[in-house]
């Protein structure tokens, strides 16, 4: 197949520049009141995306901008999940808007440099790519972090993640020098091909691989890298921990996938036992940690640690199951945790409270806004039929093919510790009585992004087989 | 229609369809869940009568690819032993919507978890797929959570949180069981019928057999209720609301002994002969331990629930026997002490919703204010007392005759445990039911002609299979032979 113009290869990201020059000069000239509308522009604006991603499935694996740029099916079903992210966030924003002091049209503009940051990453086919994508996600989000100016906790939020995530990108840019040190090369593709001829791996090299990963582990929240989570989680404005969750996450796994299992392919043994004591580590550290939380984001950092941590087990059984199951557990976290965040959303602009105890009794303040976080939450903990359990079982299954049955078995019992503390707010919304009775309204974007995820938590729980079909071609066709 | 696939779906689409009924329309409300409920029970009712007795094998086998790449498939049927549990299952749930008739408070939402929980259960009995089995196992067990926290009474909090953990604590564990039985057999494949044919021709090695039994025996043990896990059950049983506590006693915990039959002993016939030796042990101390605690209680329900686990201890110990008699007696014992169950879970919930309280000796002669419920308790107690005319007895009995040989001393545990079953109960009805009336239940209100239903219902169902066995016998035997036909030719492998 011959290699596209580089015009159709960019197309994605050419679009997106364009909506954020857009969104620059319509923020110039409408008033700050006006944000909204911004918002609703930014939203719909991206939709185009999914047609055009969609589009390019059918113009093969290239490599392109002198070996920079890679156009495959695995960066295509990432931009996917990164792009339903943003649109998720942007309504959650607009949702939110009152509780942001000022700089409305910023924090859209802020939210889509994010996302073009994600968009390339998914893209980059050499570590100086790799290391320009990941420092443009990683400091739009120390912004976005501290956005709350007059919230102290904001502001901590982050300082932290400033702090703790420029030692990760140092630690990603000393692992890169050796990299090259002892290959030559910053491209993947002629690394790769040097590991497939390699008998075993130099000192330096592994020692350069080690850090790469462990700056990675930072942005996908695995221990021991995951200090920062709890408190960017709580204090971060919802909208931007949502994406944190699965925009920034989803980017930290696609680029672990990447590395680990496709460069350095056919050296497991090398990184596998690594990988499944993080795994295992991870799972236990967020599952435990989540159960004496009382504020809502908190606990979702804590889960989302576990998250990570199941994720993991996927990156360290590096078997074809494994990794589609990766696959297919980000998509599926996409909507879930979505659903969560924009219950979150909704809810919070009613009552400017994130702790459990303010949800009391929503089962009878909206119905629907209680339904859906009841299904949000069962799919987080991986019950069937819903999204998350199909993930769930195929990492599992993976694990227990591969022999790591210890690992099997804490995943599954971590499962249970989640329940318990999901189950924990699914009793506070249903039965106990609430302080104040009156309804909460759902705007209709809100209530349209929730149907969204309420079929899609649903729909790839019960007929897997598009999205596994999906996933799969994303790990092999690349 | 597939019967089996419409008695799995139409509670589900009964549930889906009360989510477009509005709230307030609670008659409707209660119609389209009796109506979905009410229709399995006429499919299993049909299936029981048109059952190809003497046929070994599955019948009525719905198959549907769903991820060939995997070997799951959507594939359910049923044989003689999950064709009496589906029974079971349609009469609990179809009387338990009836009794449920008397819930006030946020009808809609009750009756999807209910109906939800009702496809899940029958989704388990008629699974022939483990990646369905399990998908509906767990869809079986989370409804319950919310049935209990919101409807139930007492502790219900801890109780739920309590059920819901251990059981999904058994679940997982048995997943990974599951799992490890499908990467092992090497024939990538989740269906049961085609597993079974497989194993039978390249057994899993015997070692590796007796290392996965356990994953399987301990998670599926949990809602057996196995001793010593056996403790979120009387709990539950308490704190819910009088309809989930006959579906659980009466259904719900036979998933397990029916998991175990099913897929451990079928998949694993080596594993069951080095760990079911165990297992008979521990139904003396279900049917005994059980038994002495159920003594020393004084609220109905907790009577009932730990006498629950005690006679589970029967259906173990027939289980544990492997041979048919033991077995045939196990499976009977399941149906005839989930409908006897059922039975008294729903006359003690009609006293307590008017007297709010369940301690035997706060009632007293309520015989005389409420004859109905009370002869309708009375009944159940002495079934599960083993009165001849009802199916317990002849279960029992035969897990007497099935165990004597190979388990002599849980056998004697298992006859004495009659005496102790029949000393609580028969103290329950003298102090709830007899002597002076306590005047504080003079307005006590007897079942009204439609109430009456659901226990004429249940008891007739009991004496049907007391008088007449054959009914259900001829089933359950049918397919009980080709269950211990994986183990036969290990039994001569070990005898030689």
């Amino acid at each position: 197949m011959t290699a596209p113009a580089l015009a159709t290869a960019l197309l994605p990201e050419i679009w997106l520049s364009g909506l954020f020059a857009l969104l620059l000069t319509l923020d110039l000239c409408w008033k700050e009141e006006r944000s909204t509308t911004l918002g609703g522009v930014a939203a719909i604006g991206l939709l185009p995306l999914f047609p055009i991603l969609a589009w390019q499935t059918g113009l093969g694996r290239h490599d392109l901008l002198g070996g920079m740029y890679r156009l495959d099916l695995l960066a295509l079903f990432f931009k996917g999940i990164f792009t339903a992210a943003t649109v998720g966030v942007i309504l959650m924003t607009r949702e939110m808007d009152r509780s942001i002091p000022r700089g409305h049209g910023e924090f859209y503009l802020l939210i889509l440099s994010a996302a073009f940051g994600m968009f390339l990453a998914a893209s980059a086919a050499s570590f100086v790519m790799l290391f320009v994508a990941l420092e443009l996600i990683s400091i739009t989000f120390y912004v976005l972090t501290a956005y709350l100016q007059n919230n102290l906790n904001s502001l901590e939020a982050g300082m932290k993640y400033l702090v703790l995530g420029s030692l990760a990108s140092g630690l990603l840019l000393y692992g890169t020098a050796f990299i090259y040190g002892s290959t030559g090369s910053m491209q993947f593709s002629a690394i790769e091909g040097m590991m497939s001829s390699a008998q075993s791996l130099s000192p330096a090299l592994l020692f350069g691989l080690l850090l790469v990963i462990a700056g990675l582990l930072f942005k996908a929240a695995a221990v021991p890298f995951h200090l920062w989570v709890p408190d960017v989680y709580q204090g971060a404005p919802t909208p931007v921990t949502a994406f944190l969750s699965v925009g920034s996450k989803s980017a930290g796994f696609l680029v672990i996938f990447r590395i680990v299992q496709q460069l350095f392919i056919g050296q497991n043994a090398q990184w596998a036992p690594l990988m499944v004591w993080v795994a295992g580590l991870t799972i236990l550290y967020g599952n435990l940690g989540a159960i004496p939380q009382r504020n809502i984001k908190r606990l979702l950092g804590y889960s989302s640690i576990g998250h990570a941590g199941y994720l993991l087990i996927g990156i360290a059984t590096a078997s074809r199951i494994g990794s589609t199951a990766v696959n297919f557990y980000l998509a599926s976290y996409l909507f879930t945790n979505m659903a969560v965040f924009l219950v979150i959303a909704a809810f919070s602009r009613r009552v400017e409270s994130d702790e459990i105890k303010a949800y009391a009794g929503l089962s009878k303040r909206s119905p629907f806004l209680a339904a859906v976080m009841f299904i949000g939450l069962l799919s987080l903990a991986g019950v069937p039929p819903l999204a998350g359990f199909f993930g769930k079982f195929l990492l599992l299954l993976g694990a227990v093919t591969e022999g790591y049955l210890v690992l099997a078995l804490i995943g599954a019992g971590a499962v249970v510790v989640s329940l318990y503390y999901y189950l924990q707010i699914v009793y506070t919304m249903y039965a106990k009585e609430p302080q104040d009775p009156s309804p909460i309204p759902v705007s209709l974007p809100i209530r349209l992004a929730l149907w969204v995820c309420l079929a899609a938590m649903l729909g790839l729980g019960i007929w897997q087989a598009p999205l596994l079909k999906i996933s799969f071609a994303a790990i092999s066709g690349s | 229609m597939n019967p089996v696939t419409a008695i799995i779906l139409s509670p589900v689409l009964g549930a889906l369809v009360l989510l477009a009924v509005p709230q307030r329309r609670e008659d409707w409300v209660r119609r389209v869940s009796a109506a979905a409920t009410g229709i399995p029970l006429l499919f299993a009712l049909w299936m029981v009568f048109h059952f190809p007795r003497g046929e070994a094998g599955y019948h009525w086998v719905h198959r549907l690819d769903w991820l060939p790449a995997l070997g799951i498939q959507y594939q359910v049927g049923v044989d003689g032993i999950s064709l009496t549990l589906l029974l079971l299952h349609t009469l609990c749930s179809f009387t338990g919507v009836l009794v449920s008739y008397r819930i006030k408070e946020r009808v809609k939402e009750y009756f999807v978890f209910y109906l939800l929980l009702i496809g899940g259960v029958a989704g388990v009995f008629a699974s022939l797929d483990l990646f369905f089995f399990y998908l509906f196992y767990e869809m079986a067990v989370i409804p319950m959570f919310p049935l209990i926290g919101i409807w139930g009474s007492g502790e219900k909090e801890y109780a739920t949180m309590k059920l819901t953990l251990y059981l999904t604590a058994g679940a997982v564990l048995a997943l990974i069981g599951l799992l490890a039985v499908y990467a092992v057999s090497g024939a990538h494949s989740f269906d049961l019928i085609f597993l079974e044919h497989f194993l039978r021709q390249n057994p899993i090695p015997v070692p590796l057999q007796r290392w996965l039994f356990p994953f399987l025996l301990i998670g599926f043990g949990v809602i057996a209720p196995m001793w010593p896990m056996h403790s979120w059950s009387p709990l539950g049983h308490a704190a819910a609301p009088s309809a989930v506590s006959m579906l659980h006693a009466g259904v719900l915990m036979k998933l397990g002994s029916y998991a175990i039959l099913r897929i451990a002993v079928q998949l694993l016939p080596a594993g069951a002969y080095t760990w079911l030796p165990w297992v008979a042990g521990i139904s003396i101390m279900n049917i005994l331990y059980g038994g002495f605690v159920a003594m020393a209680q004084k609220d109905m329900k907790f009577i009932i629930g730990y006498s629950s686990s005690s006679h589970m201890g029967y259906v173990l110990l027939g289980l544990a026997c492997l041979n048919p008699i033991g077995l045939n007696g196990a499976v009977l014992l399941m149906f005839a002490h989930g409908i006897m169950t059922a039975t008294a879970f729903a006359a003690v919930g009609h006293i307590y919703d008017q007297t709010h309280t369940r301690v035997a000796s706060e009632w007293g002669g309520l015989a005389r204010q409420v004859p109905f419920i009370a002869t309708a308790f009375i009944m159940a107690a002495l079934a599960s007392a083993g009165l001849p005319g009802f199916g317990n007895f002849i279960a029992e009995l035969l897990v007497f005759f099935g165990s004597w040989n190979s388990y002599r001393w849980p056998a004697l545990a298992a006859v004495f445990g009659i005496v102790v079953t029949a000393f609580y109960m028969l103290r329950a009805v003298r102090t709830g039911f007899f002597g002076p009336l306590n005047p504080r239940w003079a307005g006590l209100k007897d079942a009204t002609a439609f109430e009456r239903v659901p226990y004429l219902i249940l008891l007739a169902a009991l004496m049907a299979v007391g008088c007449w066995p054959k009914l259900l016998l001829d089933l359950i035997s049918t397919s009980t032979p080709s269950v211990l036909s994986h183990l036969s030719p290990l039994k001569t492998v070990a005898l030689l």
